[in-house]
């Protein structure tokens, strides 16, 4: 063998010489170059006592630490996009993403990136990719990012303009759009940007224009919801099986509830339903349904309508149901944020008085972007009118972070994924990348 | 030039044509294409992998991935083409050899090309959704070789002739067939199962098809679940050594429904080795197989619960209708005991204490013990029996374990009223002769009795131990209360009964001698003292006496005897010789009873303590008596028995019936009313389900009953009938 003592190997990288133990190199994986590379299927060069490997040392030194210790730690001189290059050689790009950030807590993020946007639109909506990834929805195109942030073909389909988009997995983009003549919904390859399918529609087996609004995805049963309007009132929402691509299921719009419009729909995995949200000022008024697809019926429902005069100037204006699965948050365009029991029918929003920390400023600009909420590991996240996020933690919601970055204006999306926050500015289109560092050692 | 426009002078950038080398994908390729020939070839020592990976992450990195993907394909196929020549060429037992060994070898190369391609596979392959390197090399080695035209049956034909010849009786190459049969499960699940595992089921249903229709026709029924079982267990065995874990399931479903399901009927009911012989037999070991075997099969544990019950209905019902055995009640409840002891024994041990086999038992047993109306009389009798002796020499437990089995035989009882009735009877003979053997068991006898029935159907009973315990010390406190007086009259000792507790007898009284008479009187003055308002009346039917006699021959004995006997003994003191008239006369004594008391006293061999004359057996008016002189005995003590019947005759058996009868009147009007009074208003059927439900403890009501009962009630203006709906009755408060 060519170690010079038992369990060591050299390895000469472009020159310069490291001196490691095949212990070390065997943690990376055998599905890794260095891994295979050890392995007793391919035998050592028999003229020299060492390996080669015709790469850049520097960034070798770079893998060869995260190696040894777990950690990355990147010198001022070698540029990032050089070290992920050379990670992919290596079969090391998920061990460097791994060490790059933590699990997502919102009292401890940093910013990691804000990337400026080109694109002519408004910014419609920004979602996090499962792998830390991420898609912008640009007036008709969506922009996909890879996880360091690279971007990647655009996906569109036809040039129409993009209602709403989500990620099937890392490698999958669902996109909805709408056009004169009705809209569609397809999915792509978020890699490449190919055309992958097609979802259609049919009323009574005749194929049917719709205009998808809203996009949720079940991943335990792999099925895809989306808020659709027909041409003949054929209002609700559409479920496909995302395996097959056939319909599996149309749920119509009961009266009084104005599923069709829904801006935001989410699946509920603890109960086994989808929450339909129709907010202010897309409707009149907001609705909040739940739909159970197993009985076709509306499992819970709520709506605004017929307020108090005293409340009637506060819309909820996005909702987002908690994860403990018996509650709904909403927000309001003053940033006060209400609760709807979902264990009781019919019961009105709690709103919490301590919420009112931003102060009421009456500002209603044509470009107000109203708040949006998110949830992760038991935290609300809110942007504010003020165009910073709050962040809500434990039992009560008390506001334990704020964070406020660019100056690109309000943030008018945020979305959360693969333990990464993605907030989407109104002016420029810029977003920032908000990751939590990993802890340090002592 | 003037009038030309001036163009201004541009720099043209220096424009580098990047030339990349035309040959480089080819270059490129050869260099990777001969490394997967040496692989191939088992000469992949030269190589160099890092110069190999590299190759192939240039290739990827300037596009050339579908290009290299296509190669690949193209050159893997042509190895596994000469890979399949070969094992095409193998004879006979060599085939699946060589298919293994070709097979490691197609593996090993399959991963040393994924680790060269490693690259790829993160890439190019993702992004174009094709098939993964390694996964690649399986379908092709999949469709080149498994499925190829003479692979595939010969493949799938070897290994059924050699599963075949194993279950023969022959040795194979078990690590061969285990090989083979992971390579199919490496090749994916729906490989192993299209292209192994069906035909497999399907050659195994129609052997054991075979197999089991020549067994059945040869075999007894245990010896053919005892072949059963070890195919079975073969099978499993097979499985675990060389098949994918999932397929047990399924040969083991094949396997029960060839041997076991389609013959159950016949196996169950085989002449001389069936289900009912092992059962007669107590074929323990057959029967735990069978219950085993069973499990598996649908409706299985269901036939043999059925054919168990109608068994031991059939037999319970010929044993509590065979008037032979209604003349010894006491066997009759013994052989019960002993059947229901058998099948106890044959649930516990072979039916795995199965709870639907209990009850299935249970229902069998209340079946039969209810079609014999004599069963609570004779259970009663059984008690008797092993309350009053017999039990002597036995000790605590095992009367508590026989008293517990008589108590499982009682719980099937309907009538249990009826045997109520009988218990006092039964119970207060014992206490007032003396002869309960053990006052702990007769005790214990009586809380089973109240946890199984309650406190009301025990508190006569109780009733009446409490009674004989007052008496004694009534009787103590008579002769502390007149210790002189009494000293020279015979000694008596008075068990005081309660009326209603006891058993009701006609009062037939009798002139008592007067040396016991004036101790009587004397007694019931000093109760009638010490108890105000009560009455007292002498049962003289029931006492016994224990007297000193001197015969003629000048033998000196002792004798227990009735208080019927007595008086007519005390007679003998005055007088030689007397008629029967004269004895009547004298002492008072119904007819009926003394006549059989003057035959226990003439007629019984060796206890012959008076003479007859004439020696006949039956006593006629003017038959006359005298004493016997030449009475002898080897004990001092002799105990005269009374000529008792103890099964009751037929005129007493419909007298307690009737009794019965009227006691229930007052129990179903008690629960008409109960009913009535909670619902106010009710339809005739639902009275008779409810006092049914209700009184389903005790015994069994008749509807018709229950429709007089009603009726009186009307008329006693508890209930009326509805005005509009006859059906209904309504509660008049």
């Amino acid at each position: 063998m060519c170690t010079p003592a038992a369990g060591r190997v050299r390895l000469n990288v472009g020159g310069r010489v490291f001196e490691t133990t095949a212990d070390t190199l065997a943690s990376a994986g055998r599905d890794t170059m260095l891994g295979a590379m050890l392995d007793a299927s391919w035998n050592v060069p028999a003229t020299t006592s060492e390996y080669f490997i015709d790469r850049d040392p520097a960034c070798f030194a770079v893998l060869l630490d995260l190696l040894r210790t777990g950690g990355l730690h990147l010198p001022p001189h070698v540029p990032e996009a050089a070290l992920c290059r050379e990670a992919l050689y290596y079969g090391l790009l998920d061990r460097v993403r791994a060490a790059r950030w933590a699990d997502l807590d919102g009292d401890r993020l940093r910013l990691a990136a804000s990337v400026p946007g080109r694109a002519p639109g408004d910014g419609a909506a920004v979602r996090a990719a499962p792998d830390g990834g991420c898609c912008v929805a640009h007036g008709a195109a969506v922009r996909v990012y890879n996880w360091m942030l690279q971007e990647r073909r655009p996906v569109h389909l036809a040039h129409k303009p993009v209602n709403d988009a989500a990620y099937l997995d890392a490698a999958t983009l669902l996109v909805a759009t709408r056009d004169s003549s009705g809209g569609g919904v397809a999915a792509f390859s978020a890699l490449t940007g190919d055309l992958r399918h097609r979802y259609l529609l049919t009323h009574d087996r005749q194929p049917r224009p719709f205009t998808p609004g809203a996009l949720a995805f079940d991943n335990h049963h792999s099925t895809i919801f989306a808020s659709c309007k027909g041409r003949l009132n054929e209002y609700g929402v559409a479920a496909w099986d995302a395996a097959t691509g056939e319909q599996a299921d149309f749920f119509y719009e009961p009266p009084a509830c104005a599923l069709g419009d829904a801006d935001a729909l989410q699946w509920l995995h603890g109960t086994g339903t989808l929450m339909a949200a129709t907010m202010f000022p897309r409707a009149d008024s907001s609705f909040v349904t739940l739909l159970d697809f197993r009985c076709r019926t509306v499992a819970w429902s709520w709506s605004d309508v017929g307020t108090p005069a005293s409340l009637e100037d506060k819309h909820a204006v996005h909702a987002v149901a908690m994860e403990d699965g018996w509650s709904v948050c909403v927000v309001n365009q003053y940033d006060d944020l209400g609760f709807l029991d979902l264990r009781s029918n019919a019961r009105g929003v709690r709103w919490r008085s301590g919420s009112k920390l931003t102060g009421r400023k009456k500002v209603c600009a044509e470009e107000t972007c109203y708040p949006k909420l998110a949830t992760h590991g038991g935290q609300l996240f809110a942007s504010t009118t003020t165009g910073a996020i709050s962040v809500f933690s434990g039992p009560d919601h008390a506001l334990t972070s704020t964070l406020r970055a660019s100056d690109g204006g309000v943030v008018c999306d945020l979305s959360i994924g693969g333990d990464r926050l993605f907030a989407l500015h109104n002016e420029e289109n810029v977003f920032d990348v908000w990751e939590t560092p990993p802890l340090p050692i002592i | 030039m003037s009038s030309q426009k001036k163009r201004p002078a541009r720099i043209e950038p220096f424009r580098h044509k990047v030339e990349t080398d035309p040959k480089f994908f080819e270059k490129s390729w050869k260099k990777l294409h001969d490394a997967i020939r040496e692989i191939y070839n088992h000469n992949a020592s030269g190589l160099s992998f890092e110069e190999l990976y590299r190759t192939a992450y240039n290739m990827v990195l300037y596009k050339h991935g579908p290009a290299l993907y296509d190669n690949l394909i193209k050159t893997m196929t042509e190895h596994l083409q000469e890979m399949r020549i070969s094992i095409e060429d193998a004879q006979g037992g060599l085939f699946l050899e060589e298919l293994q060994r070709k097979w490691d070898d197609h593996n090993k190369a399959l991963q040393m090309i994924r680790d060269v391609l490693m690259y790829m596979d993160r890439t190019y392959i993702p992004s174009s959704k094709k098939t993964a390197v390694f996964d690649l090399g399986l379908e092709l080695w999949r469709d080149t070789i498994v499925r190829s035209a003479k692979i595939h049956g010969r493949l799938l034909d070897t290994l059924l002739d050699l599963i075949h010849s194993e279950r023969m009786g022959d040795v194979i190459n078990r690590s061969l067939m285990r090989s083979t049969t992971k390579m199919l499960m490496d090749l994916g699940s729906s490989v192993y199962q299209d292209d192994f595992e069906r035909p497999f089921l399907e050659v195994s249903a129609s052997f054991y098809s075979g197999e089991s229709q020549q067994f059945i026709e040869c075999c007894a029924c245990g010896e053919y679940l005892k072949k059963a079982q070890r195919r079975l267990d073969e099978e499993a065995e097979r499985v675990s050594q060389y098949m994918d874990a999932k397929t047990d399931e399924k040969i083991t479903a094949v396997v029960v429904k060839e041997t076991l399901t389609n013959h159950m009927q016949r196996l169950f009911l085989m002449e001389n080795s069936g289900l009912v012989s092992m059962l007669v037999e107590d074929k323990y070991e057959d029967l735990t197989m069978m219950y085993n075997l069973f499990r598996r099969v649908p409706d299985g544990h269901s036939t043999i619960k059925s054919i168990m019950t109608s068994h031991v209905k059939e037999t319970g019902k010929s044993l509590v209708t065979d008037p032979e055995r209604m003349k010894d009640p006491v066997d009759f409840v013994q052989r019960l005991l002993n059947e229901k002891d058998k099948y106890d024994n044959i649930i516990s041990t072979s039916f795995a204490n199965d709870k639907g086999f209990q009850n299935a038992l249970n229902s069998s047993f209340e079946y039969f013990i209810n079609l014999n109306n004599r069963s609570p009389e004779f259970i009663s009798l059984y008690v008797d029996d092993k309350l009053r002796k017999g039990m002597k020499d036995a000790n605590e437990e095992d009367v508590e374990t026989v008293l517990d089995k008589v108590m499982m035989l009682f719980r099937y009882l309907q009538e249990k009223d009826l045997f109520e009735k009988y218990y006092k009877q039964h119970l207060a003979k014992r206490l007032l002769s003396g002869r309960a053997a053990s006052d702990d068991s007769e005790r214990s006898m009586l809380v089973k009795l109240k946890t199984e029935c309650g406190y009301q159907f025990t508190s006569k009973l109780e009733g009446m131990f409490t009674d004989l315990k007052t008496s004694q010390d009534t009787t103590q406190g008579f002769y502390a209360a007149n210790p002189s007086d009494t000293a020279d009259a015979p000694l008596i000792s008075v068990q005081i009964l309660t009326t209603g507790s006891w058993p009701t007898q006609p009062c037939s009284t009798c002139n008592l001698p007067p040396e016991v008479l004036a101790v009587s009187e004397k007694f019931r003055a000093y109760y009638l003292g010490t108890h105000n308002g009560r009455r007292l009346t002498w049962q003289t039917n029931m006492g016994s006496a224990d007297i000193k006699v001197t015969f003629g021959n000048g033998s000196k004995h002792e004798l227990n005897v009735s208080t019927y006997q007595m008086c007519v003994l005390m007679l003998f003191n005055t007088a030689d010789c007397l008629t029967y008239r004269d004895i009547e006369q004298a002492t008072a004594i119904p007819p009926v009873d003394l006549k059989r008391c003057l035959q226990s006293l003439a007629l019984v061999k060796g206890k012959n303590v008076l003479r007859k004359e004439p020696m006949s057996r039956d006593i006629s008016a003017d038959d006359s008596f005298y004493v016997n002189d030449k009475f002898t005995s080897k004990l001092f003590k002799v105990k005269i028995g009374t000529v008792a019947v103890q099964k009751e005759s037929e005129p007493e058996k419909m007298e307690t019936r009737h009794r019965v009868e009227e006691d229930r009147k007052p129990q179903i009007e008690a629960a008409i009313v109960r009913i009535m009074k909670a619902r106010r208003v009710l339809d005739h059927n639902s009275i008779v389900t409810e006092v049914t439900k209700q009184l389903q403890p005790r015994f069994l009501p008749n509807p018709v009953v229950i429709k007089k009962r009603i009726e009186s009630l009307i008329e006693r203006e508890f209930l009326e009938r509805d005005k509009v709906d006859r059906k209904m009755y309504r509660y008049l408060a």
